[in-house]
């Protein structure tokens, strides 16, 4: 079954990038532009990994990650940070709360996904050439 | 400080002559041994032996005596109080002097301009990471270059794309770009002030822009204070001792000297002074507290304001507003502005009618521009003796500086040197404006014998078309009066040859020179707008 990828993530062109490279890699993708919207649908829906920027209103990323860490269920899932360049003291508290692995803005792509592809246990070096069924 | 090595001079000395020490011995009359012993610092040298020697190798005495050194000796052992300098031994420091001056200054010279970068990297850095406007920029100038990096990898990756997709994509790219350029555009606007503004950087600055934004006069606080006033009166007490009664009957706020304070204290029902507060003082804080406690709300409402974009701005505009509402307390405005034109605003007399000290009058006479009834249009500065500045209070003309230090001329300045007594000033600034500058030293609440006083100097100054309406103006009254020629600070000051400049002007200036005490120019009409036009481009910036 595929996995599922849920982007915490306010800025809609970023998401629809993001979006576009996970459908590619064969992830089901889902997406919240607000803290607190995130964490319910993260309650909801399960997902396999949570790709969190930083700057996120409502909750912002450290607070939500500090939440999640609190949470039966969520404290062990999968997340990517998202930071921004040059804010090294983001990426420290960010790995200090638990996250498992960050990127920094702007990405690289191929980067990006290869590191999402580690972290939910996907070692494929080439996902677009082992699709999964389509939904 | 250690002796310098004269040892290793003489000796280098001696070499840079050709001389050997044999021959430098000989003809100096004493033994090659002994002077061996000299130049590896065994023996001391002093009086007419070190003349002798110095002359024979053509040298100063204070040359070979290290005497010219020291100086730079202790300007090199700056080096071992900053933290990079820590491991640096003094013994060492003086060797380098010694044997290697032009290393040693070389050193002095970039530890100096090590630490004057340092500290303006500091200022940019604060002002950078307080800027609220400019730390969304960056943020949105970060998002879009995320985006347009995100989608130019994906067409460069994905050949297969559906037609629909790549235009899509194309077109955020497209989108994305045209934002980052309007971004980098207003962050260009921001910092380099395209549009020739001044941005304020920090919470002060924003309370200062506010302020003069209202040319700091307030009438909704006025006609507040008015109310106030006339409810006050109704008591039938005398307005210091009405106001005293309602704090603690309407406020439950009492007063409470106290002999470990050091500054006085606004907290939980209490106003606590340090013993020693003038009464003056006493009188205006409570005066503060009574505003904060009745016009609340309105005080609130004026700091609701664009120009104010912190929390902190606001409560600093706060405590700015609830000075001013105290000074309309105590000094009425109708009262105050008649006595201030009948008196000629002589500011100690004033003080003396109304119960207010030199600073609290200074500071009401520059809020007296209510339409209609406008006292003389004063400017108003205030310094600490190293020359820190604070409640910069401007006229359109004149510009009083809040960064960098006003002109050393100034009278503001001289203060701390004379007693506690006004001093007058007739400036005259490079365009040919004139103005008269009053200042005084104030000192504030003095504590036990042996802790430095706390001491301002607080400034007022006008235009010199006012000179007859002000006492302080009679000492110019004179065709034969020459002004001070002055600046408003270095950078902006074109006045080259002036002996008490601090830094190089920004702008060349005049090669002609006019030192601060030579005439200055008298016909100034001629000066001209162009000077003027560029005084206040420097300063706009």
């Amino acid at each position: 079954m595929a996995k599922t990828v849920l982007i915490a993530e306010d800025e809609p062109f970023i998401v629809e990038s993001l979006t576009f490279l996970l459908t590619k890699a064969g992830y089901n993708v889902a997406s919240c532009g607000e803290g607190n919207a995130a964490l319910s649908a993260m309650v909801e829906r399960k997902p396999d990994l949570l790709i969190l920027d930083v700057m996120l209103p409502g909750i912002n990323g450290f607070d939500l990650l500090r939440r999640l860490r609190d949470t039966p269920g969520l404290s062990r899932l999968p997340v990517m940070a998202l930071t921004a360049k040059g804010q090294e003291a983001d990426k420290l508290r960010m790995l200090e709360l638990g996250a498992d692995d960050f990127v920094t803005k702007p990405f690289s792509n191929k980067e990006l996904m290869t590191r999402i592809d580690q972290l939910i246990g996907n070692r494929t070096s080439a996902p677009a050439a082992v699709p999964d069924p389509p939904q | 400080m250690a002796r310098l090595p004269i040892g290793a001079r003489i000796r280098d000395r001696r070499r840079a002559c050709g001389l050997t020490q044999s021959g430098l011995a000989a003809a100096a009359g004493i033994s090659a041994s002994y002077l061996n012993l000299i130049e590896h610092d065994k023996r001391p040298i002093g009086g007419a032996l070190l003349r002798r020697i110095a002359e024979l190798l053509q040298s100063e005495i204070g040359q070979i005596s290290g005497a010219d050194d020291t100086r730079l000796a202790l300007d090199l052992l700056e080096l071992t109080r900053s933290a990079d300098g820590e491991a640096l031994q003094d013994e060492s420091a003086l060797a380098l002097v010694a044997r290697f001056p032009e290393w040693a200054q070389a050193f002095v010279r970039l530890h100096r301009r090590y630490r004057e970068a340092t500290e303006s990297a500091l200022a940019l850095s604060d002002r950078l990471s307080q800027d609220p406007a400019l730390l969304e920029l960056s943020h949105a100038v970060l998002t879009q270059v995320t985006a347009i990096r995100s989608f130019a990898e994906i067409l460069e990756a994905h050949g297969d794309l559906a037609a629909e997709e790549r235009d899509r994509f194309s077109r955020i790219i497209a989108n994305q770009s045209d934002q980052l350029a309007s971004s980098a555009r207003q962050m260009l606007d921001l910092l380099g002030g395209a549009a020739g503004q001044t941005h304020p950087s920090t919470p002060r600055e924003e309370v200062d822009d506010f302020l003069m934004a209202h040319r700091n006069h307030f009438p909704q606080i006025e006609a507040a204070c008015d109310d106030l006033r006339a409810d006050l009166q109704t008591t039938g007490a005398n307005p210091t001792a009405a106001i005293e009664e309602r704090l603690a009957h309407g406020h439950n706020l009492e007063l409470s000297v106290r002999a470990d304070l050091h500054r006085p204290v606004l907290r939980s029902g209490q106003l606590s002074v340090p013993e020693g507060t003038p009464e003056t003082t006493i009188r205006f804080l409570q005066a503060r507290s009574l505003a904060e406690q009745e016009l609340g709300p309105l005080l609130d409402q004026l700091t609701q304001d664009p120009r104010l974009t912190t929390d902190q701005a606001r409560s600093g505009a706060r405590a700015a507003l609830a000075r001013y509402a105290a000074g309309a307390l105590r000094f009425p405005y109708d009262s105050f502005l008649e006595a201030a034109d009948m008196l000629r605003y002589d500011v100690e007399w004033l003080g003396a009618r109304f119960g207010g000290s030199f600073e609290q009058v200074a500071h009401r006479l520059v809020t007296l521009r209510r339409p209609g009834a406008e006292g003389v249009p004063f400017a108003f500065l205030r310094s600490d003796p190293a020359g820190n500045l604070s409640k910069p209070l401007s006229l359109p003309e004149l510009h009083m500086p809040r960064l960098g230090g006003a002109c050393p001329l100034w009278a503001l300045h001289r203060t701390f040197t004379v007693s506690d007594r006004p001093v007058a000033q007739l400036a005259e600034l490079p365009g040919g404006e004139r103005y008269l500058f009053v200042a005084r030293r104030v000192t504030k609440t003095a504590g036990p014998y042996g802790s430095p006083p706390v001491t301002f100097s607080v400034m007022l100054g006008c235009d010199a078309a006012y000179l007859d309406r002000i006492v302080y103006g009679d000492d110019f009254a004179g065709h034969s009066v020459r002004p001070t020629a002055v600046g408003f600070n270095c950078r902006s000051c074109r006045r080259e040859a002036c002996a008490q400049r601090a830094h190089p002007a920004v702008l060349p200036g005049e090669t002609a020179g006019e030192a601060p005490d030579s005439p200055a120019k008298s016909d100034r009409k001629a000066a001209g707008d162009s000077s003027r036009a560029k005084k206040q481009t420097i300063l706009a910036q």
